[in-house]
């Protein structure tokens, strides 16, 4: 989104694969962790979560008080992270979620002990430009995980099953797959953009009598809204336990 | 009824010499029976109210036509808790009932509740919801108290509190702009109890059974239009009326056995 220029980034990886996609936009590349943390202030940790600990005792030695280190790394706390880093290391947690990929992710982020509302502006100013992104306490992120993160899948699911009861109804696949995907982008930009509560959206499609009711009476006797329920519930648990891991 | 001073009689007839608007407030099946009885007596000024379930304005109409050419008629659907005054009552004006025929129903049913003027053809949807509405909550409460008792309160205290909660969250709604469902949201916080009770209500299906009473019952309600239209009203409710009639006119007579019934009411009848 043109807030950083590309060449100011700099992305390390132990092997070719993922960098001909950074080279592509412009950015440096490099297989040196520790050259990274050398040439940048704004460090972003972005390893498979038993990968991190090796990463971090590696860079350690040149991790200093200028640096700024925010951890993607899923399940990894800051408690964890400040433990492997040097005492006063400005540490932040991000959980990202995929729609990032296209600018319309939804971010939130908790601060270390020693980050402070300066940190915590800059990544929110430089991150804004993926989506939403929202400070949050720690006890969130896993919570944000069955929401968001997970979320996703489940939008991908209903979206599969509208577009199905459309084929079954007769129409063509790859159409009712682009019309179902357009209905959740419409009404998720609507409750974005009125403000309204879901009810209240959901009360105003439904006239007296006609399909809407009729089709979400159906919704209500499959218990799909407890069903959702427990799936946030079971991504959220299972993200606290594989963090204790 | 005579202790609230009003006045009483066991004659249908007197009381429709000496009233302006009549309210019917017999069970369907014996609706025509009351209408052929009484509607000699209709004159142009009486407005004929009838609260009889799936009984519609037409088919009154139809059969009081035969003694009045323009019937004024309008039908109500109320509920129970007309009783403390918190009742909901809507109406339907028939082909000759004015305006003005509708607001004096109206002002009359909106001191006993909430009223209001609807198409007759909802009347059964409101039958389902609020005719038979207070079914469902007294059912709710029978359980909320168990749930309460469960839990280790005093039936009494258990009903007490549960009544006062459904009174209260139905007056919040009533009195507020907001939707139930931000309503609802204002009572969850994160992650504490209600949010996890209301987890297990989503779990129960419990919007979908509400769904289902509703329209279980609005059906039946047509249904029974249905039948009634067809006039297929069963032997013991003939049976009953006939019983009725005989009771009506003669108080002091007192009703044994079958055949002695049918020996009276064709006697009266010569008369």
């Amino acid at each position: 989104s043109g807030k950083v220029p590309a060449s100011n980034v700099l992305a390390s990886a132990p092997s070719d694969k993922n960098l001909g996609a950074w080279r592509e936009l412009g950015c440096r590349t490099t297989h040196c962790n520790l050259e990274v943390v050398y040439r940048s202030t704004l460090v972003f940790l972005a390893t498979k979560p038993h990968i991190l600990p090796a990463v971090l005792e590696e860079i350690r030695p040149a991790v200093g008080s200028q640096h700024i280190v925010v951890s993607l790394v899923a399940g990894v706390t800051i408690q964890t992270l400040q433990r492997l880093l040097p005492p006063g290391t400005k540490v932040l947690r991000i959980m990202p979620n995929l729609p990032c990929v296209v600018q319309a992710g939804a971010m939130v982020f908790s601060r270390g002990s020693n980050a402070g509302d300066e940190e915590a502006a800059l990544l929110k100013s430089l991150l804004s430009s993926c989506g939403l992104c929202e400070e949050v306490p720690e006890s969130y992120i896993d919570i944000h995980t069955g929401l968001s993160g997970s979320g996703v899948a489940y939008v991908y699911l209903f979206a599969e099953a509208l577009a199905e009861g459309a084929v079954k109804m007769g129409m063509p696949g790859a159409l009712a797959s682009r019309i179902a995907a357009q209905t959740l982008l419409g009404a998720a930009k609507m409750l974005l953009e009125t403000g309204e509560h879901p009810a209240k959206l959901r009360g105003d499609v439904c006239t007296p009598g006609g399909t809407t009711i009729y089709a979400l009476h159906q919704l209500e006797k499959g218990a799909l809204r407890a069903t959702v329920m427990n799936a946030v519930e079971a991504a959220t648990n299972r993200a606290c336990d594989m963090a204790k891991d | 009824v005579q202790k609230m001073g009003v006045n009483f009689t066991v004659s249908n007839k007197d009381t429709v010499k000496s009233s302006d608007v009549l309210f019917l407030a017999v069970k369907p099946p014996i609706i025509p029976f009351i209408l052929e009885e009484v509607g000699p007596d209709i004159e142009p000024r009486h407005i004929v109210v009838s609260c009889a379930a799936g009984v519609t304005i037409n088919s009154i109409e139809k059969k009081l036509s035969t003694f009045c050419p323009t019937p004024k008629v309008i039908r109500c659907m109320t509920n129970t808790p007309v009783i403390v005054r918190e009742g909901a009552t809507v109406y339907a004006t028939g082909t000759h009932a004015d305006v003005e025929d509708g607001k004096l129903l109206e002002q009359l049913m909106a001191s006993v509740g909430f009223c209001t003027e609807v198409e007759e053809d909802l009347i059964d949807a409101v039958t389902g919801l609020s005719g038979s509405g207070p079914a469902y909550a007294f059912t709710a409460l029978d359980a909320l108290a168990d749930g309460g008792v469960k839990m280790g309160l005093p039936r009494r205290l258990a009903v007490r509190l549960g009544a006062q909660a459904l009174l209260g969250a139905a007056k919040m709604l009533l009195e507020s702009e907001q939707h139930p469902g931000q309503l609802k949201d204002n009572v969850c916080s994160p992650g504490g109890a209600t949010i996890h009770a209301l987890h297990f209500l989503e779990s129960g299906g419990f919007r979908s059974l509400l769904i289902n009473a509703v329209e279980a019952s609005c059906i039946r309600t047509r249904e029974l239009q249905y039948l009634a239209d067809q006039e297929k009203i069963s032997p013991a409710a003939i049976k009953k009326t006939l019983l009725d009639k005989v009771k009506l006119e003669s108080p002091s007579l007192s009703v044994a056995s079958a055949s002695k019934v049918s020996l009276f009411t064709s006697k009266s009848k010569k008369n």
